[in-house]
């Protein structure tokens, strides 16, 4: 059985979280409360997590319809980049599904880009 | 005809104010105060970019004046928006405790060394290397994403203005 769709998603008020198998995660809305780990740092924990359990070769995040956040909520992907940059065993790819049309997506994910190329992909969609 | 760019700081055409609000510094208000000023942009200048760049420096600003006020009854703040036409300039001022006035200091004279793109890939750097401190990717983003440079005053009674002038 997949750990990383049984993985509890939480609710959050201006996001909408679905997990889908055998890798998806879809984020859609905003994220702009004062401190947005309280919400999803355990969750983007728990799915790298469930992740390497599921040996998987691949995660699909698709931000593509997050149309806006704040700075604590990019630190959040930051986060999620290190921990698996930093991971010393067999270990996943992360590809965002990013949106061409929203802003904060091209700047933040160039620079997340350089923190950890050798983990990451995007995809940019229109 | 010299452009904006080119003439010197005495003959630029003054930035005429656009917006002025003054209120509580309440996390609750942010979402409604950055949306109100990205239909502001969008109405007045015509430019989805310059909206969205709005935004950010609007949210970014705000969280920091809102995170740091003090608690004193005089801590309101003031967000004004002002334009010649060719330069925008959003300004923040706030009331904050004595102790994160140096840190704004001294984090806004680290950013200014490095050009807005590498000062944001730092701050991407930074927060990787220190996962339990604060993210401090704010500023940084103002100036990048934002697309404008910022400047900090202080004035009478403790209150501190933040700038972040740029092109339209």
């Amino acid at each position: 059985m997949s750990q990383f769709t049984s993985v509890q998603v939480p609710k959050a008020e201006t996001l909408a979280i679905q997990l889908s198998a055998p890798n998806q995660l879809k984020l859609t809305g905003t994220i702009t409360q004062k401190d947005p780990s309280n919400d999803l740092a355990g969750f983007f924990k728990a799915l790298h997590n469930a992740a390497l359990a599921d040996r998987l070769s691949e995660v699909r995040a698709d931000v593509s319809a997050l149309t806006f956040v704040n700075s604590s909520a990019i630190r959040l992907f930051v986060d999620w980049a290190t921990w698996l940059k930093n991971e010393r065993g067999e270990r996943y790819t992360l590809l965002f599904i990013t949106s061409r049309n929203v802003t904060w997506q091209k700047t933040s994910f160039m620079a997340l880009m350089s923190l950890a190329k050798e983990v990451l992909k995007i995809e940019i969609v229109s | 005809m010299e452009s904006s760019e080119t003439q010197p700081e005495s003959k630029k055409m003054a930035l005429a104010p656009l917006v002025f609000m003054r209120f509580r510094p309440a996390w609750a208000y942010i979402d409604g105060i950055r949306e109100f000023c990205r239909f502001f942009c969008q109405t007045t200048f015509g430019t989805p970019e310059l909206a969205d760049r709005a935004c950010v420096v609007i949210q970014e600003s705000l969280e920091n004046a809102v995170k740091y006020s003090s608690k004193s009854v005089d801590s309101e703040l003031e967000l004004s928006i002002s334009s010649n036409g060719s330069d925008i300039e959003f300004s923040v001022s706030s009331l904050p405790d004595a102790e994160h006035l140096s840190s704004l200091r001294d984090e806004l004279n680290g950013l200014q060394s490095l050009d807005p793109e590498q000062a944001y890939l730092a701050a991407f750097v930074r927060a990787s290397n220190e996962p339990d401190a604060s993210a401090r990717l704010g500023l940084a983003r103002i100036r990048y994403e934002g697309g404008v440079e910022l400047s900090m005053s202080e004035e009478a009674g403790g209150r501190v203005r933040i700038t972040a002038a740029g092109k339209l």
